[in-house]
C-alpha cells in the first residue's frame, strides 16, 4: 500500500481522511478522561483543584489567610459567620495519540495504518474543538515524530498533513517507542494508542511505561480482516513484512481454530491487561466504518461523550 | 543370500517409494505469502507440535534417517537367519498316498485326499528357494506327477491334480521311482567324478496315513524319509473278504459269505443286507466289538472283531450281480459295499486223462462218489492228443470245468483248469531237471484252499520230478531243495503240477486224498460256478477269453460309462483300468453277445484300517513321522516388515502435517 508522493498532497488526502460533514458531527464530541489530570494551563476542563471559575464547588469556614474576596458575603449577613464560597477551576486536557506506523500497518483491506490515521484525525479534531491540548505521536521500532502542544481548530491541516505524510514502515517497537514518549511527555492527560500490536517484543513493557506517568489510557487494537479470518489455502511460506521471518504452513483446519484461538487469546489478554491497569481497550476491525466506530461505538464504551 | 518374497516386497516398493516421494515433493512446493506478522502463526505452529509425538526426534531428520538404516540392517539381518539356519535347500520327493483309505471322510467334512494335498502344499510352500522337488503320487502302481523341479507353482497345480483311486497301497514301486529319479537327478546335476557312497538321494517325503500293504517287504536306504501323518479318523466298518458261490453238489442254490470287520474303538451293530441286481434278499444284523488297537503292523491277523456273515442260501437259476451293502454311515464308506457277479448254474464237468485202469476207476470212483460230480469223461492219453478239437474245447475254452492227466505231458493246453500227476504241461516257462529220490515232503503251506484239512505226514512216495518253476509259481509242497506241488497261474490257465506219479505214492490210499480232491474241484472249478477270479482288488487286471467272432469289447464301467476296445488277441483280452470299485460289464459283439461280469472290490484289512499309522515302519525300520498339521511355519517377517513401512509412512505423513503446518 505505498503512496506515491503525488497522491500524498494535502488537498487530496483532506478529505480522504476525514470528509466535512463528518467533522462536523464532530465537533459536538468531546474526549472524556476519567481522571481529572492537573495541568499547567487553564483551560475548559474542571480540575481538581479549587480555583476560579463560574462553577460552584463548595463552602468552607473561613480562616485566617484566606483571599478576603472568596467570602460570600450574603451568607455573613444573614449567619453572622464567615465562609469562603470555593468555585471549581476549569483547565485544559492534554490528549496524545500514539499512532502506530510499523509496516505491519500497511495490511489489510482496508488497510490498517489508514485507518488507524483517520480515527487519529478525528480524535485530534475531537480534542482540538474541545480545546484540548492535542499531541500527536507516530512511532514504529522507535518515536519516529512527534507534535505537542497543538490547540484549537486552526491546528486542524497541520495535523492532517502531519499524519497524510507519515510513512508507514519499518518494525515495531511499542515498548521502546512508550519508553521514548513517556520521557518526552511528562504531563499527565489521555493517552489513546491506535495500533494492532503484531509486535514481537510484547505490549506490557509499552504500557508500564505510560501507566508509569500515571496517564489515563485507551487502547484501540486494529486489525484487518485477513488477519481475524485468514483466507489462506494450501502449502504457503508466510514471510513476516517486518522482519521478513518466515513460517511454513499447511493450511488445515486445525490449524486455522488454532490460529484463531491465538489470536482470540491474545486480543484476551491485551484487553484483560488493560483492564487490570485501569485502561480502556476497544477492538476494531478495518471492515467496519471508522466513522460509526467514532461516532457509535466509542461514544458507547464512553472514550468520547 | 535369497529373497523369497521378493514380489511382495517390490509391490510394496511400487506403492511405498512414490508415496515417500511425493510427500517429500509436497513438502518442497510452497506458496510465499506475505503477511502483517507471523507472530501468531508461529505461536499456531507451536501450539500444534507441542501435542505431537517425536516432538524430539522430528527436529532431528538425521536421527529419522539414522532409524530408517537401522530398520533397513535389522531386515537384513533377520530375512537371511530365517533362511539359512532353517532351511539350506533340499531335493525333495513327496510320495502322495492316493489308494482307497484316503477317501476317508475327516471330521471336518473333508477327505484325506484333500488334507494330504493341503499338507505337501504348505511343504512346498515351505521349501527354501533352490530347492527341488518331485511329486509321485502311488496306490498298488505308482506315477510320477511332477518330476523334478523349482517352480514351486507348477508343483502345487501338480499336487492339486491328484485324486484319491480305490486301490490298495503299495509304496514299493513308489520308492523304486524315488529312488531312481533322484539318482539321475543327482548324477545329472553333480560334479563330473562323483562318488557313488557318498550319493545322498533326495529326502523322501510320505504324505499318508502310513497304511501300506507291503510295509514289512519295502525298505529305504541312503535316503531320509518323513512320513506325514494325515488323517485322524478311525471309525470304520467294513467287508474284508467276500465270496460268492453256487454250491457244488446243488447247483441252483446260491450261498454269499462275507467277512465284516470294525476298525473303530466302539462296538457297533449294523444291518448287513444282501442285494441281488438291486433287489434286497437277505438282511442279517451284526454285532462287532470294538478293534484292538493295532498300530505298528498293519498286518490281517491284527484286526479282531470281525465276524464272518453267511447269508442265508437261496435258489436262484440266473445269472446276477450279487451285493451286500452295510447300513452304516463311518468315515470310509468305499468298504461298506462289495459285489460279486454270479453266473447261470452249470453241471461240473471232469475229464480224467490216464493209461493206467486202477487210477482211472479210482478217480472216477471218487468223482463220482465222494464227490458227486457226475459228468466225468474218462480218456486215454493217446485219445486225448488225437481227440478232435470239438470234444476238448467250446468257443476256445476247454469244455471241461477240471482237467486230470495222470503221467502225462501235453501241449493241448485250452484255456482252463488242469491237474498233472507225474506229468507237466508243456509250456514255455516249465522244465523237468531229473528225478529226485526223496520219499518224504519237508514243508507244506496248511493254509492254502488246496491242502486245506490235508494231512502229508503219512504220505509216503519213491521219488519226484525235479522241477524248475517259474517266478511266478505258488509253491505249495517242498522237499529238502525240490518242488513236489506247484500252482501255476497263467493267463487263462491254472495248472497244477504234482511231481509225482500216483502209483508212485501212497497218497491215493489216504483218507487225505479224497479231501485234496475235493479242495483241488472247489479252489480249481469252482471258477466254473463262481469263477474268483472275476472277484478282483481295484487296480487289478482281469483277463476275459475272446469267443469266437467277436470284433469289439465294449466295458461298462462303474459309473456307466462305456469303453470300447478293438479285439486284437485271439484268445483272451485283458482290461486294467479298474481302480473304481464296482461292477465291470464286459460285452463282445460276436453272434451269442456274450456277457461277463466283473467285480471290483475292496476286500483289504489294510485298506479298511484307517486309524492312520503314527508308527511307521517299513522292514522293522522305522519311520520319522510328523503330525501333518503342525508342520506349516509361516514365515512372519515379511509382515513384520510390511507393518514397519506402514508405520514409517505413517510416521512421515505425521511428521509433515505437524511440522509444514
Amino acid at each position: 500500500m505505498a503512496e506515491t508522493p503525488a497522491a500524498r498532497s494535502v488537498a487530496s488526502k483532506d478529505a480522504q481522511l476525514l470528509d466535512p460533514d463528518f467533522l462536523a458531527r464532530l465537533e459536538q464530541l468531546e474526549i472524556v478522561s476519567r481522571k481529572i489530570h492537573a495541568s499547567r494551563q487553564k483551560g475548559e476542563r474542571k480540575s481538581k483543584r479549587k480555583g476560579e471559575s463560574a462553577e460552584f464547588a463548595d463552602y468552607r469556614n473561613y480562616v485566617v489567610g484566606d483571599d478576603l474576596r472568596h467570602i460570600d458575603w450574603n451568607i455573613y449577613a444573614r449567619l453572622d459567620r464567615l465562609f469562603l464560597k470555593l468555585f471549581l477551576e476549569e483547565e485544559d486536557l492534554n490528549v496524545s495519540i500514539i499512532v502506530d506506523v510499523s509496516g505491519s500497518m500497511a495490511h489489510g483491506k482496508p488497510q490498517k495504518g489508514m485507518y488507524a490515521k483517520r480515527v487519529a484525525a478525528a480524535m485530534a479534531y475531537i480534542g482540538l474543538c474541545n480545546y484540548d491540548r492535542v499531541n500527536l505521536c507516530a512511532y514504529n521500532d522507535r518515536v519516529a515524530d512527534f507534535r505537542q502542544g497543538m490547540r484549537g481548530r486552526r491546528m486542524m491541516p497541520q495535523i492532517v498533513k502531519f499524519l497524510e505524510e507519515m510513512p508507514i514502515e519499518g518494525k515495531s517497537h511499542f515498548a521502546a517507542a512508550a519508553r521514548q514518549f513517556a520521557l518526552r511527555q511528562s504531563q499527565k492527560g489521555v493517552v489513546l494508542i491506535l495500533s494492532d500490536f503484531m509486535d514481537k517484543g510484547g505490549f506490557e513493557a509499552g504500557f508500564r511505561y505510560l501507566l508509569g506517568r500515571n496517564m489515563d489510557i485507551y487502547v484501540l487494537q486494529i486489525l484487518s480482516p485477513e488477519e481475524v479470518n485468514p483466507e489462506l489455502a494450501g502449502d504457503l511460506k508466510l514471510v513476516d513484512c517486518e522482519d521478513e521471518d518466515v513460517a511454513e504452513v499447511t493450511i488445515s483446519k486445525p490449524l486455522l481454530d488454532k490460529y484463531k484461538a491465538n489470536l482470540q487469546a491474545y486480543c484476551e489478554s491485551i484487553r484483560s491487561y488493560c483492564m487490570r491497569r485501569g485502561a480502556s481497550y476497544y477492538l476494531a476491525i478495518t471492515d467496519h466504518p471508522f466513522e460509526s466506530l467514532v461516532l457509535n461505538y466509542l461514544r458507547q464504551r464512553g472514550l468520547v461523550r | 543370500m535369497s529373497f523369497l518374497t521378493w514380489p511382495a516386497a517390490l509391490m510394496a516398493a511400487s506403492i511405498s517409494i512414490p508415496l515417500l516421494l511425493l510427500l517429500y515433493f509436497l513438502k518442497l512446493r510452497r506458496v510465499e505469502r506475505t503477511i502483517s506478522s507471523t507472530l501468531l502463526w508461529k505461536k499456531a505452529i507451536q501450539d500444534l507440535q507441542v501435542n505431537a509425538p517425536f516432538q524430539k526426534l522430528r527436529k532431528n531428520l538425521l536421527l529419522l534417517l539414522q532409524f530408517l538404516l537401522l530398520l533397513a540392517v535389522l531386515m537384513a539381518i533377520a530375512g537371511p537367519v530365517v533362511n539359512f539356519v532353517r532351511q539350506p535347500e533340499r531335493n525333495v520327493v513327496l510320495l502322495i498316498d492316493q489308494s482307497a483309505s484316503m477317501r476317508t471322510k475327516e471330521a471336518d467334512g473333508r477327505l484325506r485326499i484333500d488334507l494330504a494335498r493341503e499338507a505337501a502344499r504348505d511343504f512346498v510352500d515351505n521349501l527354501p528357494s533352490g530347492s527341488k522337488a518331485m511329486v509321485v503320487a502311488f496306490s498298488d502302481r505308482a506315477e510320477v506327477v511332477c518330476t523334478f523341479t523349482n517352480d514351486k507353482r507348477r508343483l502345487k497345480d501338480r499336487i492339486d491334480s491328484i485324486e484319491a483311486t480305490d486301490a490298495k497301497s503299495r509304496i514299493g514301486e513308489a520308492l523304486q521311482l524315488a529312488v531312481a529319479y533322484s539318482s539321475s537327478f543327482v548324477e545329472t546335476t553333480g560334479d563330473a567324478g562323483f562318488n557313488p557312497e557318498s550319493l545322498q538321494i533326495a529326502d523322501i517325503e510320505l504324505f499318508g496315513d502310513g497304511r501300506l500293504t507291503d510295509a514289512a517287504d519295502e525298505f529305504v536306504t541312503r535316503a531320509r524319509m518323513t512320513h506325514h501323518i494325515i488323517g485322524q479318523a478311525s471309525d470304520n466298518v467294513g467287508i474284508t473278504a467276500y465270496d460268492v458261490r453256487r454250491e457244488i453238489d446243488r447247483p441252483g442254490v446260491v450261498s454269499v459269505f462275507a467277512e465284516i470287520q470294525n476298525f473303530g474303538d466302539k462296538p457297533v451293530t449294523l444291518d448287513a443286507s444282501l442285494f441281488l441286481d438291486d433287489k434286497l434278499k437277505d438282511v442279517q444284523q451284526v454285532t462287532l466289538g470294538p478293534a484292538s488297537i493295532a498300530t505298528s503292523r498293519p498286518a490281517s491277523d491284527d484286526l479282531l472283531s470281525g465276524r464272518n456273515v453267511l447269508f442265508e442260501p437261496f435258489d436262484h437259476d440266473a445269472g446276477g450281480v450279487l451285493t451286500v451293502k452295510l447300513s452304516r454311515d463311518d468315515s470310509f464308506p468305499l468298504d461298506n459295499v462289495a459285489s460279486g457277479p454270479i453266473d447261470p448254474p452249470r453241471a461240473l464237468r471232469v475229464l480224467v486223462v490216464a493209461d493206467d485202469r486202477e487210477i482211472a476207476y479210482m478217480m472216477e470212483r471218487v468223482f463220482r462218489d465222494a464227490l458227486e460230480i457226475n459228468d466225468v469223461t474218462l480218456m486215454g492219453a493217446g485219445n486225448y492228443e488225437d481227440a478232435e478239437e470239438s470234444e476238448l474245447a467250446v468257443e476256445g475254452r476247454s469244455a471241461f470245468d477240471l482237467v486230470v492227466l495222470s503221467d502225462h505231458d501235453t501241449a493241448r493246453l485250452f484255456p482252463g483248469n488242469y491237474i498233472f500227476f507225474g506229468g507237466v504241461p508243456k509250456i514255455d516257462s516249465l522244465t523237468v531237471d531229473g528225478d529226485v529220490e526223496e520219499n518224504f515232503f519237508v514243508t507244506w503251506r496248511e493254509g492254502h484252499p488246496l491242502l486245506r484239512y490235508v494231512t502229508l505226514d503219512n504220505v509216503y512216495t519213491r521219488k519226484w520230478k525235479r522241477l524248475n518253476l517259474p517266478p511266478h509259481a505258488a509253491r505249495l509242497v517242498d522237499g529238502e531243495d525240490s518242488t513236489v506241488m506247484a500252482l501255476i497261474t497263467d493267463p487263462g490257465h491254472r495248472y497244477l503240477v504234482v511231481a509225482f506219479g500216483l502209483l508212485d505214492t501212497n497218497f491215493r490210499m489216504q483218507p487225505a486224498f479224497p479231501i485234496f480232491m475235493q479242495n483241488a474241484v472247489d479252489y480249481l472249478a469252482g471258477g466254473a460256478v463262481t469263477d474268483s477270479s472275476r472277484l478282483i482288488a481295484p487296480g487289478d487286471t482281469f483277463t476275459v477269453p475272446t469267443p469266437p467272432g467277436a470284433q469289439m469289447m465294449t466295458v461298462v464301467r462303474p459309473d456307466g460309462t462305456e469303453e470300447e476296445v478293438a479285439v486284437e488277441d485271439r484268445h483272451t483280452m485283458t482290461y486294467g483300468r479298474t481302480r473304481e470299485i464296482g461292477s465291470y460289464l464286459v460285452k463282445f459283439d460276436d453272434k451269442d453277445k456274450t456277457t461277463e461280469t466283473f467285480c471290483a472290490n475292496i476286500l483289504d484289512a489294510t485298506e479298511s484300517t484307517i486309524r492312520p499309522n503314527k508308527a511307521l515302519t517299513l522292514s522293522g525300520q522305522a519311520i520319522e513321522t510328523v503330525s501333518g498339521d503342525v508342520e506349516v511355519n509361516e514365515p512372519l517377517w515379511p509382515w513384520a516388515v510390511g507393518l514397519a513401512l506402514v508405520l514409517l509412512l505413517v510416521e512421515w505423513w505425521i511428521y509433515n502435517r505437524r511440522v509444514m503446518i
